[in-house]
């Protein structure tokens, strides 16, 4: 009985939270590599407008991107509160520039669901990012998949299609 | 064929007195020691080895210590280098310092873990103890 | 552990010795391929070499490899014992490349962890053929026979040891569990079975209860070499019971090797979990460390240096010279050769990496303190702090000399194979050409070595092909039978140059305008003859250009030059090409000499700090507003000593805000790039400095010109602009 309780407990994942716009989101902790400050940032020329630049993470030169511009929302003035989390997905180091770091929160597999989506016309640009929303108490985190924020050629696109691949073929 | 083993990790133990049980009559030990005694007692007995199989990192006696017993008794009873048992030293250690002092302790085949069986029986059948 | 971190694999020291001998041994037989026969050096040398080959391969039981080298040491020995005349020669050079080919391809597939599958059985019947004619010719002789001894100690490498992970392991158990140390232990029995080396920490977990709480506090370590993925893993391990937390990473056989001290680092740095992000950002924000923002998780070091720059160098080791370069060409005699190692030492190429790493660091910091604002203040009596930071700069530009030597390397080797190329294609299409290095001791950085391998093999086999006319042609001209094929290096202003001349018929100039009108490769407008000799020989680095109709075996369908260029451009370099009809051509290949370290000029465009090679600029001029002249199609150029030089605003070009447009109140920088001069405007001149080369983010698509990115002295960022970069369509 008592194992069986145990397993329960490992299914929990803990979430680093930040703030965007209104909502809340979460990234897995493991990619996560740390939150700085927001500070000095080297545009580059002639990229996406969501790709901010260059910093200088003691020595390293990690590229930046602004979350809000990523998700096609409005831009938004940094400030004091504005953090970079810096992420690891498959080699690449990249940092999200975000409004307002949360918290860390543990969430039970149990109270992840799918992300809501009213059919196929929900699937919007910003929802692409969404793989699935966490229960915590009475609020609601958007738990976002890393790999598709930081890729948007066109091959990313088609994997990050696969899993619903059969809801798209008829579109 | 009579093979002895001297392995002192139980699993591994279970392992190659398996595989080694395909190709003859396998004794096992589970020291340097033990394999040095069973050496000698067989060679009393006239019923000596034709294969000895032997961990490094053993307790009481290691592999290199009991693959020098071996050699020693065979020399004390002037047993001719041709006739002599072939050793096979099995290890996980598998730098070129230990397979050289191996080598030059008279050791025959010396096989990395974990073993491949196919080279494995290709030298013994250079060995010529099996078919 | 600690004498032994220079382990050696059987197998790495079996392919790095043999290799070495092969090396040797296909320099010796291409030096005298043109002689009549060996001399006794060069036949004692194959006859050991190979006898040594068999040797070791009788002892790994490649069986293959023993053979072919058994049959090639069985020939030498015959001709060493009854020095037989009249030995094909050219054929007995074919016969031992074609066995080093041989042993080489197979000890390939052995590095790639693949298995030596070849089968020699035709090389050998070749061998015994010729053998036997040998024999055959001196049947008066009394012929000794070579006396084999058949291998009677064997090794056998682990089981596909190239496809074994190596990981490490924590796991937390919950604060109330009771006799930890057995649960523990029950890991360890379930990984057993998969594992080809496992070591834990706490080590005594069975009789020694007290590592029940050790656990308990400071949790369970395990190292483990398995050939499983980590998903097999994490299912034996959620079995167990009362576990809180499990990492799992896969770490290199590196740090494996370094046992559990690989833990020292990462079970400092775990997660601090218990407080909320919020707080650790405050109490970083409390630090007044400014420079420095904190972080909160620190990854573990070793991980910090494996993603990065991952790619950037093939595994092998660097040769360190403590000697001069004076290398004795003689055979490493087999065990003679204890007191030249001496001068040597292997080293990891990625320490040499991260040493460079350091310095460029190093050089970031000095400009850091050198050019620091508080030594700004007006009235600072500063001689003394001068002299001082002279004598520092002059310690670190030397140290930075001495490292770059060290990765220096002579294109020896490379040109070696030029060699064996030329020698190949030339029999293959009845040719008779001589081949001539100079300068071949030229030393050019490791990573460029590298690069340049592909194009210059390229640009010789194009060379012996279509450069050099066949023996009839030749003939017919009133030339020299031999056709010649010159590669030359040497080193002039901070850049190898890198020559291959041959003495054939030359580019043809009209067959090269008739084939680029036929793809459109020209400007339909301009008369060919506008075209300057120049400009047409570029013509054929261009994509899908190849003005041979044939297609050959060897040289490619002319997808071949522009992937030289390429090639070349990916490390700064550029193709010259010059020819003269019925003489021959030159490609002449310009590589800078290091990618690492650049002197730079630094400048300002709008918020922007772009950087050009010192090399690149020719001069800084102020101009009057009135020498600035626009084309009718927005295009500018500007006057200068009554020469009109393009104009490229920078800021327009990368459409950067707020920058200068009044020419008056910025700076023109004349540069030049492909021989072309041009001008930049930009808002202002920052200095010059010496600049760290760092790749800018692969996740940042390419920009055009821009091929770098480097730290400046303040920490801000700069991007490295590349002329020619600049002015590709």
């Amino acid at each position: 009985m008592e194992a069986k309780k145990e397993t329960k407990e490992l299914k929990k994942q803990k979430y680093v939270t930040f703030m965007s716009g209104k909502e809340y989101f979460g990234l897995k902790i493991e990619c996560v590599n740390e939150i700085i400050v927001a500070q000095e940032i080297t545009a580059i020329p002639e990229t996406e407008d969501y790709i901010k630049g260059l910093i200088n993470l003691r020595g390293k030169i990690i590229p930046v991107i602004d979350v809000r511009l990523r998700f096609k929302q409005e831009p938004f003035e940094y400030n004091d509160r504005t953090c970079i989390i810096v992420i690891t997905v498959q080699n690449t180091v990249v940092g999200l520039i975000v409004e307002k770091i949360a918290e860390v929160v543990e969430i039970d597999e149990e109270n992840l669901l799918p992300s809501p989506t009213i059919g196929k016309l929900e699937k919007t640009q910003k929802d692409r990012y969404v793989y699935a929303i966490g229960k915590v108490g009475d609020s609601v985190k958007l738990l976002l998949d890393p790999e598709k924020l930081l890729h948007d050629d066109m091959k990313t696109l088609e994997s990050a299609y696969e899993d619903d691949a059969k809801d798209d073929s008829n579109e | 064929m009579k093979i002895l083993l001297a392995e002192d990790d139980f699993v591994t133990r279970k392992f190659m007195t398996n595989f080694l049980s395909k190709y003859g009559e396998c004794d096992v030990t589970v020291d340097g020691m033990e394999a040095v005694d069973a050496f000698m007692m067989a060679l009393e007995m006239e019923e000596p080895y034709d294969l000895v199989c032997l961990d490094i990192m053993m307790p009481v006696m290691d592999g290199y210590q009991a693959l020098m017993g071996i050699r020693n008794l065979e020399k004390e009873r002037g047993i001719a280098p041709e006739n002599a048992v072939k050793v096979i030293m099995a290890t996980a250690l598998n730098d070129e310092k230990n397979v050289k002092m191996a080598f030059d302790l008279g050791c025959t085949i010396y096989s990395g873990k974990p073993i491949d069986e196919a080279r494995f029986e290709q030298a013994l059948q250079k060995l010529g103890l099996i078919e | 552990m600690a004498e032994d971190f220079s382990v050696e694999g059987m197998l790495d020291m079996y392919l790095f010795e043999n290799r070495q001998l092969l090396e040797k041994l296909q320099e010796t037989v291409l030096d005298q391929k043109d002689a009549d026969c060996f001399d006794e050096d060069a036949i004692n040398e194959i006859f050991r070499t190979m006898h040594t080959i068999k040797g070791s391969s009788g002892i790994m039981m490649f069986d293959e490899i023993t053979e072919v080298s058994h049959k090639l040491e069985d020939i030498f020995y015959f001709i060493r014992e009854s020095h037989p005349e009249n030995v094909p020669h050219v054929e007995l050079v074919e016969h031992v490349l074609e066995v080093a080919d041989f042993i080489n391809s197979e000890m390939d597939k052995l590095e790639e962890g693949g298995t030596a599958d070849g089968s020699a059985k035709e090389i050998v019947a070749n061998l015994n053929t010729f053998l036997a004619s040998l024999k055959g010719e001196n049947k008066e002789e009394i012929i000794k026979e070579n006396v084999h001894q058949a291998p009677t100690q064997f090794y056998i490498a682990p089981m596909a040891t190239a496809s074994s992970h190596f990981f490490r392991i924590f796991i937390r158990y919950a604060p109330d569990t009771i006799m930890a140390n057995v649960h523990a232990y029950k890991i360890v029995f379930a990984l057993k079975d998969l594992a080809e080396d496992l070591l834990h920490y706490p080590e005594d977990i069975i009789s020694d209860e007290s590592s029940g709480d050790y656990i308990l506090e400071n949790g369970f370590k395990i190292l483990l070499q398995a050939q499983c993925d980590m998903e097999k893993l994490q299912e034996i391990i959620q079995e167990g019971y009362e576990i809180t937390k499990v990492e799992m990473e896969e770490i290199t056989p590196q740090i494996f090797q370094m046992g559990l001290d690989a833990f020292g680092i990462s079970a400092d740095s775990i997660i601090d979990l218990d407080s909320s992000v919020e707080d650790i950002t405050k109490k970083e924000k409390d630090q007044a460390g400014a420079i420095a923002p904190g972080m909160f998780v620190l990854p573990p070091q070793g991980q910090e240096a494996k993603p990065a720059e991952k790619k950037e160098f093939a595994p092998g080791d660097f040769v360190i010279e403590s000697k001069g370069p004076g290398k004795s060409k003689k055979l490493a005699k087999d065990k003679a050769t204890k007191q030249d190692k001496t001068s040597y030492i292997s080293v990891d190429v990625k320490k040499m990496d991260q040493l460079m790493d350091l310095i460029g660091e190093l050089v970031i910091s000095q400009s850091v303190v050198l050019q620091n604002q508080d030594l700004k203040i007006p009235g600072l009596r500063l001689d003394n702090f001068n002299k001082a930071a002279g004598q520092m700069v002059k310690i670190s530009t030397d140290l930075q000399n001495v490292i770059m030597s060290m990765r220096m390397v002579p294109l020896t080797n490379t040109f070696q194979k030029m060699n064996r190329i030329v020698f190949d294609v030339s029999r293959k299409l009845g040719k008779d050409i001589e081949f001539q290095m100079i300068g071949d001791a030229t030393e050019v950085d490791k990573n460029i070595i590298e690069h340049i391998s592909d194009p210059l093999m390229h640009l010789v086999r194009n060379a012996v092909d279509h450069g050099i006319e066949t023996t009839e042609e030749r003939e017919a001209k009133g030339k020299k039978q031999k056709g010649k094929v010159t590669l030359s290096a040497r080193t002039e202003s901070g850049k190898v140059w890198i020559g291959v001349t041959d003495n054939g018929k030359g580019l043809d100039r009209k067959k090269i305008l008739e084939k680029a009108r036929e793809h459109e490769l020209l400007d339909p407008t301009r008369l060919d003859s506008s075209y300057s000799d120049k400009e047409v020989y570029q013509l054929i680095t261009l994509p899908g250009f190849s003005t041979n109709e044939q297609v050959t075996e060897y040289s490619g369908r002319g997808v071949g030059m522009d992937v030289v260029v390429s090639n070349l451009q990916a490390i700064g370099g550029t193709l010259e090409i010059d020819s003269t009809p019925g003489e021959g051509s030159q490609m002449l290949l310009k590589i800078p000499l290091t990618l690492a370290i650049i002197d730079g000029i630094v400048m300002q465009v709008g918020s922007n700090t772009f950087v050009i090679e010192t090399g690149a600029v020719k001069e800084f001029i102020n101009i009057r507003e009135d020498s600035v002249i626009q084309k009718p199609n927005k295009e500018e150029f500007v006057m200068i000593r009554g020469e009109g030089y393009p104009l490229l605003r920078l800021g327009d070009w990368y459409g950067i805000a707020d920058c200068e447009t009044d020419v008056q109140k910025g700076m023109i920088v004349m540069v030049e790039a492909d021989k072309e001069c041009f001008c930049l405007f930009v808002d202002k001149l920052i200095g010059k400095q010496e600049i760290v080369v760092k790749p800018i983010p692969d996740y940042i698509k390419k920009v055009q010109g821009l091929t770098g990115c480097t730290q400046l002295g303040d920490g801000r960022i700069a991007l490295i602009l590349d002329m020619a970069a600049l002015l590709e369509e």
